[in-house]
């Protein structure tokens, strides 16, 4: 093979593959017609391409069968958004707590009885308060008025009326 | 020579469409599988070595799930990983382990255009020789011929993959197919 086949060699692949531009293909072409080694190198590398990829496609059908099943639902853990949402129901919790420590008044809840009963002594009190100030208005029974109002202050402390009664008395 | 070629042209058909969304790595990977096979493939491995690729490159996938700018990086890193992962087997040489008569007995099993005893001997020979070669190709020659004659990439794109130039591609296609091309004729193949 002398030096021209050599530079020739370089370009046999690529003239196999068919990436030649016109005018180097014609180089190669020409060279080819009066060269019988190159001319047998290309036909092996076409040959060799054929049986590689005989090979390969042989392995192919074996690959072909293999099923991987892929979990469609695995997703990238979102922390962003999962540490905002935490973030607000912290806030709503602490809000709330701060809430009810600060206005709710402390003690137990009062039962329904409970506020029936306060509800009755409201209106028991406030009822002898309003008959002590029409006792209250004569001098007969001003004495009389003065111990009802003691009394509604010491049977109705926590009403209204007790509160009422406490300034009335003599 | 002209540098000028088909593979450039591929080139900047592939550039114009690279898209910049976001992908999503079990996605690509449901999409690309065939070519990973192929890659499996033609790196010559068995049924079996190639399902403990695709399985340790799938949970490979989903470990790194959403960590891929673009659609072109999310696939070019499952070929990088299907391909180191073939070579490991490779270098082991678990690769081309089945012989030229048990290819042809399949191929003439499916579709064969092979009709004469003496064409098959012939045949199984020349296999027998390239199965050989590619098993004993070095890997840097290896790699670049299958992603660019079997899995139809260009050079650039294998470039890209393996971390080398287009024109290192180029040159070491020329060489693997230099090599597999000479082997024949050493070996007096009738051609």
């Amino acid at each position: 093979m002398g030096s021209s086949c050599k530079e020739i060699e370089q370009m046999l692949v690529d003239y196999a593959d068919g990436r030649l531009s016109p005018g180097e293909s014609s180089e190669v072409a020409a060279h080819l017609a009066k060269c019988e080694d190159c001319r047998r190198t290309l036909e092996a590398l076409k040959r060799s391409l054929e049986l590689a990829g005989v090979i390969w496609e042989d392995g192919l059908a074996e690959t072909e069968a293999i099923r991987i099943p892929i979990p469609r639902t695995a997703r990238k853990f979102q922390w962003p958004k999962y540490a905002a949402i935490a973030a607000g129901i912290l806030l709503v919790v602490t809000i709330s707590g701060l809430w009810r420590a600060l206005v709710r008044p402390t003690g137990q809840e009062p039962t329904f009885a409970e506020i029936e009963r306060r509800i009755s002594d409201s209106a028991s009190a406030t009822r002898l308060l309003a008959a002590a100030d029409m006792l209250a208005k004569y001098t007969d029974t001003k004495a009389i008025a003065n111990r009802q109002y003691h009394y509604v202050v010491k049977k109705y402390p926590q009403t209204p009326a007790a509160a009422e009664a406490k300034l009335r008395i003599e | 020579m002209n540098e000028k070629n088909a593979d450039f042209e591929a080139e900047a058909d592939n550039a114009a469409s690279e898209r910049s969304s976001e992908a999503n790595f079990v996605d690509i990977f449901s999409a690309e599988m065939g070519r990973l096979k192929r890659i499996i493939a033609g790196m010559g491995l068995g049924a079996s070595d190639a399902e403990d690729v695709l399985q340790d490159v799938v949970i490979q996938a989903l470990r790194r799930a959403g960590k891929c700018q673009t659609k072109e990086d999310g696939f070019r890193w499952l070929i990088k990983v299907t391909v180191n992962r073939c070579l490991m087997e490779h270098r082991r040489r678990r690769s081309f382990c089945r012989r030229a008569p048990e290819i042809l007995k399949r191929r003439s099993e499916t579709n064969t255009h092979l009709t004469g005893t003496d064409e098959k001997a012939i045949v199984a020979e020349e296999l027998e020789i390239m199965r050989e070669t590619l098993q004993e190709l070095d890997e840097s020659l290896l790699t670049p011929m299958v992603l660019r004659y079997f899995c139809d990439l260009n050079s650039r794109q294998v470039g890209l993959i393996l971390a080398l130039s287009p024109s290192t591609v180029r040159s070491r296609l020329r060489e693997a197919r230099m090599i597999l091309a000479k082997r024949l004729v050493e070996r007096g193949i009738e051609l």
